[in-house]
Order: C-alpha cells, then sequence, then structure tokens
C-alpha cells in the first residue's frame, strides 16, 4: 500500500459520487427500509389475525380523527419539500417551502407525541392490553423515528441552504435524496395509517 | 453505460508524503482496499475466537464435566466451574460459536474482505461509490462485535438460546436467566444489520454504476456476479431480521408481548422472520464462496468457466428461490402441515440450480490443464465438501425424513459441510490466490499444501462422524450426551470428532505462521503471478490508490484462457484480441 | 490428486459399517410409521451415494488426466447448451419425484388418527414432562390454553366432567398394536417430543396444543423421550422413560392408575383438578 496515494482522499473528497449514483444508492438504502417495514407489518398482520377481538375489551380505542388530520400534515410536507425542490430547480432558493415542511414535520412529531402520552394516560402502553399495545407502539415509534430522523435532515438541508446557498438547479444532489427519504417515510405512513387505524 | 473510475490525478510523484497518519491509513479510510484489509484481520481474529469456542464445546462433547485443559481457569463464571464446562454455560458456548462464525466471521469475510477489496478491481473502478458508508460500516460490524463479546461478562453471563434464539426462550427473562446477554445479542445483531445494508447497498451501487467502459454485466467474472447477487439478498434479508431482533428487544425491556402466548403473542412469528432472514443467509454465506472458486478453479485449469451464463442464470434461481424455502427449517416446528409439504417441495427445487453449478464446475476441469497450486487445491476440495453438504441437505428437504433427523447432529454435519467445508475452505482458497495481490508478497506453498491436507483430513474427521451421530439420535445443542441410553454407545464417535476438531484448531497455526512469514520475507509478487484474465492483476501488486492509473477498457468477458492460435494461454480483460483468432459466445 | 482418492476411502469406509452395523445408523424403528421414514430414507441415501460417488469419481478422474502436462494445452470451451439442458432437466426430474415421494409419505403420516386411538396428552415445561391419560372413561378432558396456571396445571376446565378422572403420570406407558394419539402442549418455552426409534419429532409450543402426532409401535421395549428443542439451562436433561408394553400390561397398569386416581380424590375435597394429587403420589409401577 502506498501511503503516498493515500493522500489524494482530501482532494477528491468522499461525497464525490455523481448525483444519480447517490440516487441509485439512496434508492437501494429504502428498498431494504421498505423490508424492515415489511417484516413489522407482516408480524402486526400475523398477530392481529389470530385475535379473537381487535382491540382487545377493555383497551382504548386509536384516535382515528386526530392522527387522520395528521396525516393531512405529513402528505402536505410531502408536497411542500417537492416544491421546494421544485423552486430550486429553477434557481429559486427555496426556503420558504423548507421551512414550511420542517414545521409540518415537527407538528406531525407533536401530534404523535401527544397521542403517545395521551394513550399512555389512558393505559394502553407497550407493556399493556398484549400485542395491541405491542404493536401499536413499536410501529408507531419506529415509524416517528424515522420522521425524527427526516425532520433533522431536512434542518441540516435547509441550514445549508440558507448559510451557503449551496443548491442550484444543476447541484442538488443532499437535497433531492432527503426528500426521497422523505417521500418514503410518508408513503409508508400511508400503509400504517391504514392498517393500524383504519383497519377495525 | 457512464464509467465514473476515478483516475487519480497525480499518481507518480507522491513518493514521499509522510502527512498520511496511522489513524487515516489503517482505521479512518475511504480506501476499499484498506477496509477490506480491515475486514480481513478483525474477521480472521474472530475466527480464532469462534474456533476457540468450538473446541471448548467439541471438548465437552467428548469428555463431559472434566475440567478443560489449560482453558478451563479463563473461563467466566457463568461457562464454567473449577474449569469443568456447566450445562448453561455450553449453551452460551453454541450461541456464541454460531453467532460469532455466521455474522462475524463468514460474513465479513466474505462480504467485508473480498467484496470490498475484489468489487472495485474487478469492475475497473477507483473505489467504491459511497467510501465513507464503506469505512462507517466496517466500524459498525466492528462496534458490533464489540457488543456481543460483551455479552459474556454481564450479569446473567451471554445467551444460551442458540444462534436462531428461539422465543418465546430468548424473549423472557424468566426462562432463559440473562436478560442483559440476549439483549446485547439482539443490539449485537440489529447494528450488525446495519453494516451489511450499509455494505450492500454500496456495492449494488457501485457494480451497476462504476464498471469500466467496455466491462457490460456480461463481461464481469463470476466473483462480481456473485457478490452483486449476494448484496441484493442482504438488502432484502437482513431488515427482516433486523424488524425481529427490535420486536425481541422490546419484549425483553420493555413488557411487550410479541413473542409471548400469554399477551396473544406467537412464538411462530419468531421463526418465520428469522427464517425468512435465515435461508437466504445460509446462500449469502456461500454464493460468493462460489463464485471465488469458480474463478479460481478457471484460472489453474487454464480454460474458460464452463457453461458462464448458465452459471450467473443459477445464481440468480438460488437468490430468488432462496427467499420461498424458508420453512424447510420449520416442518416439525407446529407450522401448518400442508404449508409444510409446499415448502418441501421448493426446497428440492433450490437443490436444482446448485447441481447446475456443481456440474459446470466439473465441466470446467475437464480438458483443462490442471495446476495444483494451494488455492486451487482448496477451491477443488470446496467442490467436493459443498456437495457431501448439499447432499445431506436434500435428506432434510423430504420432510419425513426431517421428522426424524431434525435437529440432530445430521443437521450439525449439514451446517459445517456448506460452511466450513464450502465457505471456509472457499476462503481458505482466495486468501492463497489473492495474497499477492493485496500484500505484495507469495504465501508459501509448501507450509500452504500442509495446511490444504491437514485441514481436509482433520475436517473430515471433525464432521463426518456427525452424520452417524444425528442418525443414531443424538440431539444438538445438549451438554451432556453419555446421561441418554442410547448415546452413550455413541461416545467414541464424539470423541473421534474432538480429535479431528483439535486437529483442526492446530492446523490453523500453520496458517497464521505462513501468513506471517510470508508478510515478512515471502517472495515478492509480481503483477501478474498466476497469468490470471481479471482487472486486478493488470494493476501493481499492491494496487496504488485510485487503484488504476488509467482507467481500464475492457474488450472481452474474463475467461479466455488457452485461446487457439495465441502463443500465452491467457488474455487479459484490457487487451484485445489479435486480429487472427476468433472468441468463442458464450 | 492423491488428497481426493484419500478422502474417499475414509468416506466409503465410514459409509459401508454405517449401513451395515446399526450402531453407526439409526437405532432399530419401532413404529408403523417409522418404516415408511426408513424407507424413503435409505432411498436418499442410496440415490446420494450414488450421485456422490459418480459425480467425485468422473471429478478425480479428471483432475488426475487433466493435470498440467509440459506442452499439452487446455482446450478452449466455453460450455455446452445441450449439456446444460441435460444436467438442468434430469434433477428437476429427480427432485420432483422425491418431492412427491415425500409429501405422499409425509400426508399418510398425518392422516386423521383411527378413532379408536388411545389419547395421550404430554405436558411439557422447563425441565420435565407430564403425561395426562384419560382415566376410567377413557376421555381426557379438553385443554383451554387460557386457564393453564399454577392452579390448573392441564388447563382444563372445572366443569369439563371428562377431566375428573383424568391422571398423570411422569412416564410414557403405552401398549403395542395400538394407534396412539399424542396431544402436545407446552407451558412455557418451546420444548420437543423426540424419540429417534419412533422415528418422530415434533414441537410443543407454548400456546396451543399440537393434536395431529400419532404412531403405533410394534413391539415392547423401553425408550427415551427427549426434548430436542434448546428449552434452558436444563434442556439437556429433559427426558422421560417410555415403557412400551403389550396390551394385556397396558390395561392391568392403567386400571391400577385409575384406581390410584380414584381414592387420592376421595381422600380429599374434589378440588379443580384432581389429577394434580395423583402426579405427586408417583407413578404406580
Ligand atoms: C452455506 C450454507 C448452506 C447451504 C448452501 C445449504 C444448502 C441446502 N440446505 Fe441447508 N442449512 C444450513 C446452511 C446451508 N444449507 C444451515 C446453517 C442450517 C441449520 C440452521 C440451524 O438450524 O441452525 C441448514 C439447515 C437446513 C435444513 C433444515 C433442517 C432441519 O433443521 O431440520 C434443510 C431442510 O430442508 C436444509 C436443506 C438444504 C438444501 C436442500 C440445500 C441445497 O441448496 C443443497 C444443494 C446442493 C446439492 C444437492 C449438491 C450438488 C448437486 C449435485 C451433485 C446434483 C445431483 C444431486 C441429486 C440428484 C440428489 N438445510
Ligand atoms: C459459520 C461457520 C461455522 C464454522 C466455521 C464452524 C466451525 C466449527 N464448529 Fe460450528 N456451528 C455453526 C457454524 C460454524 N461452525 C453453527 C451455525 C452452529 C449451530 C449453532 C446452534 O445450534 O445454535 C454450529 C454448531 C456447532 C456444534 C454443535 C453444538 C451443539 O449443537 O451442541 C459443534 C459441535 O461440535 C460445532 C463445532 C465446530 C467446530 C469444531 C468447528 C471448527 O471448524 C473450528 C476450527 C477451529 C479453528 C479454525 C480455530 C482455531 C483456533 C485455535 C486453535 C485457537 C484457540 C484459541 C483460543 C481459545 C483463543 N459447531
Ligand atoms: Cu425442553 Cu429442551
Ligand atoms: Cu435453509
Amino acid at each position: 500500500m502506498s501511503s503516498a496515494a493515500l493522500t489524494h482522499d482530501e482532494h477528491a473528497g468522499h461525497a464525490s459520487a455523481p448525483p444519480h449514483v447517490a440516487k441509485f444508492g439512496m434508492i437501494m438504502f429504502l428498498a431494504s427500509e421498505a423490508m424492515l417495514f415489511a417484516g413489522l407489518i407482516g408480524g402486526y398482520i400475523v398477530l392481529r389475525l389470530a385475535q379473537p377481538e381487535w382491540p382487545p375489551a377493555g383497551a382504548p380505542h386509536l384516535p382515528v380523527l386526530l392522527t387522520g388530520i395528521n396525516t393531512i400534515f405529513l402528505v402536505t410536507s410531502s408536497f411542500t419539500l417537492h416544491f421546494a425542490e421544485v423552486q430550486v430547480n429553477k434557481g429559486k432558493t427555496g426556503l420558504f417551502l423548507l421551512l414550511v415542511t420542517i414545521g409540518l414535520g415537527a407538528l406531525f412529531v407533536g401530534v404523535q407525541c401527544y397521542e403517545w402520552y395521551h394513550l399512555h394516560h389512558e393505559g394502553l402502553w407497550f407493556n399493556t392490553h398484549g400485542v395491541y399495545g405491542s404493536s401499536f407502539f413499536v410501529m408507531t415509534g419506529f415509524h416517528g423515528l424515522h420522521v425524527i430522523i427526516g425532520v433533522l435532515l431536512i434542518i441540516w438541508v435547509f441550514l445549508r441552504q440558507l448559510l451557503t446557498r449551496c443548491y442550484t438547479p444543476t447541484r442538488h444532489a443532499s437535497l433531492a435524496n432527503v426528500s426521497l427519504y422523505w417521500h418514503f417515510v410518508d408513503v409508508v405512513w400511508l400503509f400504517l395509517f391504514s392498517i393500524v387505524y383504519l383497519w377495525r | 453505460m457512464s464509467a465514473i473510475t476515478a483516475e487519480p490525478p497525480h499518481i507518480e510523484d507522491h513518493a514521499h508524503h509522510e502527512d498520511v497518519g496511522f489513524i487515516r491509513k489503517y482505521l479512518w479510510t475511504y480506501d476499499h482496499k484498506m477496509i477490506g484489509l480491515q475486514y480481513l484481520w478483525t474477521a480472521l481474529a474472530f475466527l480464532f475466537l469462534g474456533g476457540g469456542l468450538a473446541l471448548l464445546v467439541r471438548y465437552q462433547l467428548a469428555w463431559p464435566n472434566t475440567e478443560v485443559p489449560i482453558l478451563g481457569q479463563f473461563l467466566p463464571a457463568t461457562v464454567a466451574s473449577d474449569g469443568a464446562i456447566i450445562p448453561g454455560g455450553y449453551n452460551m458456548l453454541v450461541t456464541m460459536h454460531a453467532t460469532v462464525m455466521v455474522f462475524f466471521v463468514v460474513m465479513p469475510l466474505l462480504i467485508g474482505a473480498f467484496g470490498n477489496y475484489l468489487i472495485p478491481l474487478q469492475i475497473g473502478a477507483g473505489d467504491m461509490a459511497f467510501p465513507l458508508l464503506n469505512e462507517l460500516s466496517y466500524w459498525l460490524y466492528f462496534i458490533s462485535g464489540i457488543i456481543l463479546l460483551a455479552a459474556f461478562f454481564v450479569p446473567g453471563g451471554a445467551p444460551g438460546t442458540g444462534w436462531t434464539a428461539y422465543a418465546p426462550l430468548s424473549a423472557v427473562e424468566a426462562y432463559n436467566g440473562t436478560r442483559m446477554g440476549q439483549s446485547l445479542w439482539g443490539i449485537a445483531i440489529f447494528i450488525n444489520g446495519l453494516s451489511s445494508i450499509a455494505g450492500a447497498t454500496n456495492y449494488i451501487t457501485t457494480v451497476v454504476n462504476m464498471r469500466a467502459p467496455g466491462m457490460s454485466m456480461f463481461r464481469m467474472p463470476l466473483t462480481i456476479w456473485s457478490l452483486f447477487i449476494t448484496a441484493i439478498l442482504l438488502v432484502l434479508a437482513v431488515p427482516v431480521l433486523s424488524a425481529a431482533a427490535a420486536m425481541l428487544f422490546c419484549d425483553l425491556n420493555l413488557g411487550t408481548s410479541f413473542f409471548k402466548p400469554a399477551g396473544g403473542g406467537q412464538p411462530l412469528l419468531w421463526q418465520h422472520l428469522f427464517w425468512f432472514f435465515g435461508h437466504p443467509e445460509v446462500y449469502i454465506m456461500i454464493l460468493p464462496a462460489m463464485g471465488m472458486s469458480s474463478d479460481i478453479l478457471a484460472v489453474f485449469s487454464r480454460k474458460p468457466i464452463f457453461g458462464y451464463k448458465a452459471m450467473v442464470y443459477a445464481m440468480v434461481a438460488i437468490g430468488f428461490l432462496g427467499f420461498i424455502v424458508w420453512g424447510h427449517h420449520m416442518f416439525v416446528s407446529g407450522m401448518n402441515l400442508t404449508l409444510s409439504a409446499a415448502f418441501g417441495i421448493s426446497t428440492m427445487f433450490i437443490a436444482v440450480p446448485s447441481a447446475i453449478k456443481t456440474f459446470n464446475w466439473m465441466g470446467t476441469v475437464w480438458r483443462g490443464s490442471i495446476e495444483f497450486t494451494t488455492a486451487m487445491c482448496f477451491s477443488l476440495a470446496f467442490v467436493s465438501m459443498f456437495v457431501i453438504g448439499g447432499l445431506s441437505g436434500i435428506f432434510m428437504a423430504s420432510t419425513p425424513v426431517d421428522l426424524f433427523v431434525h435437529h440432530t447432529y445430521f443437521i450439525v454435519a449439514h451446517i459445517h459441510y456448506v460452511l466450513f467445508g464450502g465457505s471456509i475452505l472457499s476462503i481458505f482458497g482466495a486468501i492463497y490466490f489473492w495474497f499477492p495481490k493485496m500484500f505484495g508478497r507469495m504465501l508459501n506453498e509448501t507450509l500452504g499444501k500442509v495446511h490444504f491436507f491437514l485441514t481436509l483430513i482433520f475436517f473430515n474427521m471433525a464432521f463426518f462422524p456427525m452424520h452417524n451421530l444425528g442418525l443414531g439420535g443424538m440431539m444438538r445443542r445438549i451438554a451432556d450426551p453419555p446421561i441418554y441410553e442410547h448415546l452413550k454407545q455413541l461416545q467414541p464417535l464424539n470423541q473421534i470428532s474432538t480429535i479431528g476438531a483439535i486437529g483442526l484448531g492446530f492446523t490453523t497455526f500453520i496458517f497464521i505462521w505462513n501468513i506471517i512469514i510470508s508478510l515478512r520475507n515471502g517472495k515478492k509478487a509480481p503483477n501478474n503471478p498466476w497469468n490470471a484474465n481479471t482487472l486486478e492483476w493488470t494493476v501493481a501488486s499492491p494496487p496504488g490508490h485510485g487503484n488504476f492509473p488509467k482507467t481500464p477498457i475492457v474488450y472481452h468477458g474474463a475467461y479466455e484462457y488457452s485461446v487457439p492460435g495465441m502463443e500465452k494461454d491467457f488474455l487479459p480483460q484490457t487487451e484485445k484480441a489479435p486480429e487472427h483468432v476468433k472468441l468463442e459466445a458464450h | 490428486m492423491k488428497f481426493l482418492l484419500l478422502i474417499f476411502t475414509v468416506i466409503a469406509a465410514g459409509l459401508v459399517p454405517a449401513e451395515a452395523n446399526s450402531l453407526y445408523w439409526a437405532p432399530p424403528n419401532v413404529t408403523v410409521g417409522g418404516r415408511q421414514i426408513d424407507g424413503i430414507l435409505n432411498f436418499i441415501f442410496w440415490l446420494t451415494v450414488i450421485v456422490f460417488f459418480l459425480t467425485q469419481i468422473v471429478y478425480v478422474y479428471y483432475l488426475i488426466k487433466y493435470r498440467r502436462k509440459p506442452g499439452v494445452k487446455a482446450h478452449y470451451s466455453h460450455g455446452n447448451n445441450f449439456l446444460e439442458i441435460i444436467w438442468t432437466t434430469i434433477p428437476v426430474a429427480i427432485f420432483l419425484g422425491l418431492g412427491i415421494y415425500s409429501n405422499r409419505v409425509w400426508a399418510d403420516l398425518h392422516r386423521t388418527p383411527p378413532p379408536d386411538a388411545i389419547q395421550v396428552n404430554i405436558f411439557s415445561y422447563q425441565y420435565g414432562w407430564e403425561m395426562r391419560y384419560g382415566g376410567a372413561d377413557n376421555q381426557l378432558g379438553r385443554t383451554d390454553i387460557a386457564q393453564i396456571s399454577t392452579a390448573s396445571k392441564f388447563g382444563v376446565p372445572a366443569e369439563d366432567l371428562a377431566g375428573k378422572d383424568d391422571f398423570t403420570s411422569t412416564e410414557l406407558v403405552i401398549p403395542y398394536g395400538k394407534p396412539v394419539h399424542v396431544l402436545l402442549n407446552s407451558r412455557d418455552v418451546i420444548h420437543s417430543f423426540y424419540v429417534p426409534s419412533f422415528r418422530l419429532y415434533q414441537d410443543a409450543v407454548p400456546g396451543r396444543t399440537i393434536s395431529w402426532v400419532w404412531f403405533e409401535v410394534e413391539r415392547a421395549g423401553n425408550f427415551e423421550l427427549a426434548c430436542s428443542q434448546l428449552c434452558g439451562i436444563g434442556h439437556y436433561n429433559m427426558k422421560a422413560p417410555i415403557r412400551v408394553v403389550s396390551p394385556e400390561e397396558y390395561a392391568v397398569w392403567y386400571a391400577g392408575k385409575v384406581k390410584a386416581a380414584a381414592e387420592a380424590a376421595q381422600v380429599e375435597v374434589p378440588a379443580n383438578n384432581p389429577s394434580e394429587k395423583v402426579a405427586k403420589n408417583g407413578p404406580a409401577t
């Protein structure tokens, strides 16, 4: 190993994969994320089909309406992020729409937190009412974690744009990938929402 | 196809740069070759550890409840008392042995070490698509290893539930006695999974997007094809295990009841999730071994691989079918009987592509000009040992026979014939083959041959008797076989097996010794010591940073050996065939 | 190449006595269904032995014949599609046949147990076994999984009259020549019912009753019931004796157990589950 050549790292930088390659990688990563949720959802369906009643007697019902509204927030945020990207494509900053996306994402997390708190208060938790509690909290928890990571990523993108204006119509790979991730989290939520809240 | 091979801007005049510190060179590097070597050394260390655990297991089976010589004193109190292994400790040893071997030895060696080292070099790329992710994946692997080993030292000790960690034993502290240990196992598996996914994402992206000009998919060496398919299996299978491990962790620590019948959970759900991962996993552990051995067979037979496309399609078929046979681990688990029958049929079919591959390997050596280097010997033995392991798989694939042999040593024999006789032998072959490229020195052939013969003999001595033990009715994972009346008479077989295993252990020292002396004063390796065709042999040994001084251009497939009408018997992929010779289409 | 010849001899040397000598082959089979299993086991054994030796002899022959010789160049060939088709279709045919044969036997082994089969409920727990028999009326009380508790060890509801006279035993006693239907339960983790001489393995899964296992033993003998599913620290030692006796002997034993159970029930106030006390008296062997 010629140690000399290693200095090359500093020049090349590691984030140098061209946009379409980075995007391809992101899609592969999301495929594995999809399998993660497929595992959770598959498990949930198997467990649930074997239950005599759902929700089990005495267990609180899930707040469908509130979560329905929350779903609208999340879906909207996907659109705002998409249009932020469109704006960047047009040579604008997209800062405002990014900010709105962050707000909506944070709102979603906030409402989910409130919901957890509320259900906990009503006696539903990881360790109560058997698989009903288990599956609800673990699935929404896993998804919530993904949303939080997404919001942090969008904040990072926002700050980069705010401070350095680094995204141009031709160069905005990280923005495009973050937005791909965000759409994915959104789609997963639609699955979770229909299967956890709407299926009764 | 867009090749974005990095041509390092100024490679020649860097000779005196001393400013790359130790850390940047060995610990946090973005160079795929160095990352590959990080994987190699770490995984070899784990091989020693996993082998050491296996030897303890074997010792207990041959001479139960007697003091383990030398090592006994160093075992933690959860494993041994007065130097003799206790039943709970035995379970821990088995569990940790298998977990270490599967997740920390075979996968990292095949995928981490050879995958990293060979993919960019063989497709003509300067590096992986995401070097940072690559290094991250190594460190995630490293950390998960530390977390796993930490389980030996927590209250309650290491998990003793087998590498399959069947719930509810694994999910309830009252049953397994070590919430901490089992949780650490779950965390280690989860983090190790992240590492695998990071690596696999990188490989797929690299293979699809960064091939050198002219390197079409059907010109790639089989090594690359196998790693590529393996990476796809990883991306699809590993996350399911991660989900299961997360559920297990919650059951243990947050009081959820995914796998506890009392709360409406289902023990069989764990098995379905585990084996949905677990079966693709066993092919993950054999495909790259098949790929590398195919290449080595072709090189030392001086012949094109027989049926290149058939080989590729067979691997694709294995990858696909691998996802629909997981139920063969659960024939007698309480799963629906009709489902068992269906899984029995699909399992029969997955043996077909392996058969195709076996016959093509035989076709490859047919009418060759075979040179028995150590690398070749290991690859040849790989084929034979894999056939034995595969054929024992046919017994178990037959549902009624599995009713008898399930969970006996017959399965243990199968495991080790495919995983040691398959994967590990192939890995040894690959190390002998690519060592010159990696370190610029040849390994000693004489020591290599000794290593090979002793490995083969002791391996068969250690594992062949297990078939008989299994048919004789010896259950897996029992700490003290002679307490069963029908197993007393089989004890001599257990002792033969243990002696073989100890021999295998000592033989490994020959290998280590060979590596040490060859690194210090082995013969200097030329660029292309084996007269092979693939791209890595066109550059220096070891290759410089950025791999290729000039982006290589590929003119044909990797297997143009002994082309009629040519002086030399090989034709590197970067060399145009002379005007007068015609290459056969494949 | 000599090395490969060497392993062949070693393996061949291992195989021949394996078939000839039951010590290093399976223990003698004693059940009716086991004969079918042995049939298919032997069939696959010879199939694989033939495949193994055919492939390996050809392989080693090639290795010797085509070793490097000065001046001899390898044959240049990328393969042969005709051959590929041959060696794809032949294994497909073999495996399809084998799969169908296997599933026939599988279905046959799991056909519904005959109505006159003796029913035994086998309960497993960390780390032991309890067998429950139907008692005087030859009827097992039905296990309700949800009711299994320390008070009701078999989960038989108090109102189930068939369960009142059930008795338990720590050894499995069965007559030969009669079908035996076992119902498998577990109180904690997964255990398994494994008797090599019966050619039988089945997991006992907590939370449900496995009801499809039945067999018919052909001759008397003493065997060991082994738990073959890793179930914790005591797994290695989780066993119970099995006694296969003549139907007459079985009837005597059974009557003795019924009597003991009835006496025990009279001595004490009828409790939730009379069988419990019998268990404490130990098996009346
Ligand atoms: C590298 C790993 C690897 C590989 C490649 C395989 C390959 C195969 N395995 Fe194996 N298997 C494991 C690793 C592997 N296995 C492990 C680790 C376990 C245990 C897990 C545990 O419980 O801990 C296991 C367990 C296991 C079981 C469950 C047993 C039980 O628990 O009861 C079964 C059952 O069907 C099975 C079947 C097969 C089959 C049919 C193949 C086939 O793919 C083999 C195909 C190959 C050939 C058949 C040989 C070559 C072919 C010819 C020469 C052609 C002609 C042949 C004929 C016409 C017969 N395996
Ligand atoms: C993945 C590959 C792999 C490999 C390579 C091995 C290698 C070996 N394995 Fe293992 N094994 C498994 C995977 C593997 N195993 C799996 C998946 C199981 C199932 C576990 C379960 O039931 O859950 C299993 C189970 C298993 C059992 C069954 C335990 C039981 O059911 O009770 C046994 C018993 O003999 C065994 C033995 C061995 C031996 C002797 C080796 C030998 O090949 C090892 C040879 C040794 C070396 C190459 C290292 C030499 C090192 C030294 C001499 C140094 C000693 C140093 C120190 C102690 C620090 N293994
Ligand atoms: Cu019960 Cu093993
Ligand atoms: Cu499998």
